[in-house]
């Protein structure tokens, strides 16, 4: 009987699962702030605490851009490894995964053992990002939520040539001051086409394959999914935790080594 | 005689007013959300030092992104043609210009006649331009003039991992908060943006007689930076916004004793991003206008329109050139419609893709 541990210590939030023999055991999340190490304790606490276990005996891997900044960790395996290895375990029959978090996007194809084969992303800049949809709420003063439902509502889509956040900022400006204005639904389907579009083009760089999965903070985002399902032709998977998917590879990592070592 | 240039910016609107050997009147305005009434106005506060009308202008040119918006102008022009003639006027023996303005920052090199002979551009990204900085300068809450001076205050500068002007601003607010001196902060941008400059300058070449131009060009603290990574000094002129201005008005005087003004160069546009580097480049002296690349290109992001001269020649839609490595597979992997892709197609080798 093993349980085991995997930390996601991702820019913006991290994320902890508990993994047994018969699935997960504890799931939590919370934000990453200046004390790395105080928040990664506090959302594996949060965790530890639905299944009475304690962080001595168990084997912990740590993944994401914190992994390196936390010392109950030894092992540290990469996103792009964990979230091929989460993803298998959720759907096997899954080739590739979208990741769309908070600074950076990432697509990973995983062969039929669950093993990472090819991946690219994209995190020099916010275009495309959470931070990217973040930002264009906040201007469109409306939550991400109210503003995924009113692009579900558009009749068209409106250009937005501009990849770059700033740019696009003002592109959206211009929009809602064109005389007519454009409708803001079609304002916000034009938000998530731009995103979709570079997220696909990505994803043409290694190849694209079936069955995608999608998972990270944006695919919440039904508008988005939406939009990329229509633009792929045919429809993606959401894990019931998108976000915890590379927590959930890296406690399965720390599985196979506590196997391998027992053996 | 009179001439006026007026170059209308996306920040910021210039305008020169010329006679036949010096600068009699300027000014810089900024750019108002209405092309027309900020193009007026610019003139207008130009014209007041000389007081002068605009009856009394023989010739006036438009350049910029509003350059098409100005009712008054008599003819338009490119700023990078621009930037490359008033240059030529101060110092002419300048073969590299870095233009770094409100949306954009550009590479340029021309000749002895103040020619453009190749040029390539970034407009994709926010990085490096006057809106980095003004969103900088709004978040360490100084005045845009003071920054630059600030940042060479720096004793040890913050590096910065990042050109994204959003990053940067959070990374920036973080520094804030653990209370790091904002000079430290501007110093790391500065450098993080002048090596972004280097590799943009790399694209053209780099010659010893170099000038920065835009209103960047006044930052003191960025020249610093760009000055020690290039190894060059550079050969500023008195005012380095005015320059786009400034060429616009020796156009005027040119187009009015009828020079023709032509000459061939080599455009690349595209950019480079966190995948790679997307630039075509089209050397207009050996296209001939044909539209071959029209015709095969799947994605329709070429069009055959005038240059500066007149001569038809293909160039890379402005809506397609910020999107290039999402529309165009590349050289490469793009076979057109079936008949080989615009590089093969070109019957004069005008044109090559750089992935």
């Amino acid at each position: 009987m093993t349980k085991t541990i995997g930390i996601d210590i991702g820019s913006l939030n991290t994320k902890a699962v508990i993994l047994g023999d018969d699935g997960i055991l504890g799931i939590a999340a919370g934000p990453t702030g200046d004390n790395v190490e105080a928040d990664a304790r506090k959302v594996l606490d949060s965790a530890l605490s639905q299944t009475h276990l304690n962080l001595d005996n168990l084997p912990v891997v740590a993944t994401g851009t914190g992994a390196k900044l936390v010392s109950f960790s030894p092992a540290q395996k990469s996103v792009n490894t964990c979230l091929a290895r989460g993803i298998h375990y959720l759907y096997p029959s899954v080739r590739m995964v979208i990741d769309m978090g908070a600074e950076s996007t990432t697509v990973v194809k995983v062969n039929p053992r669950g093993k990472l084969e090819d991946w690219a992303n994209h995190d020099k800049c916010a275009s495309g990002t959470g931070l990217f949809l973040q930002q264009m709420a906040k201007l469109m003063k409306m939550s991400l939520e109210e503003m995924s439902e009113l692009s579900l509502t558009a009749k068209s889509r409106a250009d937005i040539t501009n990849t770059c956040a700033v740019f696009a900022e003002s592109e959206v400006i211009s929009h809602v001051h064109r005389v007519p204005p454009t409708p803001m639904p079609d304002i916000a389907a034009g938000i998530y086409y731009s995103v979709v579009s570079r997220v696909i083009a990505l994803c043409k760089r290694i190849g694209i394959e079936r069955e995608i999965a999608v998972t990270g903070g944006v695919s919440l985002i039904d508008g988005i999914i939406h939009s990329l399902e229509s633009e792929l032709g045919f429809e993606v998977l959401r894990p019931e935790f998108p976000q915890s998917v590379a927590a959930l590879g890296a406690a399965i990592i720390a599985k196979e080594n506590a196997e391998k070592s027992q053996k | 005689m009179i001439f006026a240039g007026i170059d209308i910016g996306s920040r910021a609107a210039k305008a020169v007013i010329m006679n036949d050997s010096q600068i009699i009147g300027s000014t810089i305005q900024d750019t108002g959300p209405e092309s027309i009434k900020t193009a007026y106005a610019t003139i207008k506060a130009a014209m007041k030092e000389p007081g002068l009308t605009l009856d009394d202008i023989d010739y006036i040119v438009a350049t910029g992104y509003g350059r098409v918006l100005v009712p008054f102008a008599a003819d338009n022009v490119s700023e990078i043609s621009c930037h490359a003639r008033g240059i030529n006027w101060y110092y002419p023996s300048v073969r590299t210009i870095l233009d770094m303005g409100g949306q954009d920052c550009k590479a340029i090199n021309c000749n002895e006649e103040g020619h453009v002979t190749n040029f390539v551009m970034n407009d994709k990204c926010a990085g490096g331009t006057g809106r980095f900085l003004e969103m900088i300068a709004d978040v360490l809450e100084i005045p845009l003039e003071e920054i630059g001076e600030l940042a060479l205050k720096s004793s040890s500068e913050i590096p910065f991992n990042t050109i994204c002007a959003v990053f940067a601003k959070s990374e920036a607010i973080v520094h804030l908060r653990h209370g790091v001196p904002k000079s430290d902060i501007l110093a790391g941008l500065n450098e993080a943006i002048s090596v972004r400059c280097h590799n943009l300058l790399k694209k053209v070449s780099i010659e010893k007689d170099f000038t920065i131009t835009g209103g960047i060009a006044k930052n003191t603290g960025m020249v610093d930076k760009i000055t020690k990574k290039i190894g060059l000094e550079p050969l500023l002129a008195e005012d380095p916004q005015l320059i786009g201005a400034l060429g616009a008005a020796i156009y005027a005087r040119e187009k009015y004793h009828g020079k023709e003004t032509g000459s061939d160069m080599r455009i690349q546009y595209g950019y480079n991003d966190a995948t790679g580097d997307y630039f075509i480049t089209i050397d207009t002296g050996k296209c001939n206008g044909c539209g071959e690349c029209v015709c095969v290109c799947p994605s329709d992001i070429y069009e055959i329109n005038p240059d500066e001269n007149g001569k038809n020649v293909s160039l890379v839609k402005g809506s397609a050139r910020k999107k290039l490595s999402i529309l165009c597979p590349g050289a490469g992997n793009c076979n057109g419609k079936g008949k080989g892709n615009c590089q093969t197609i070109c019957p004069e080798n005008a044109i090559s893709l750089s992935w």
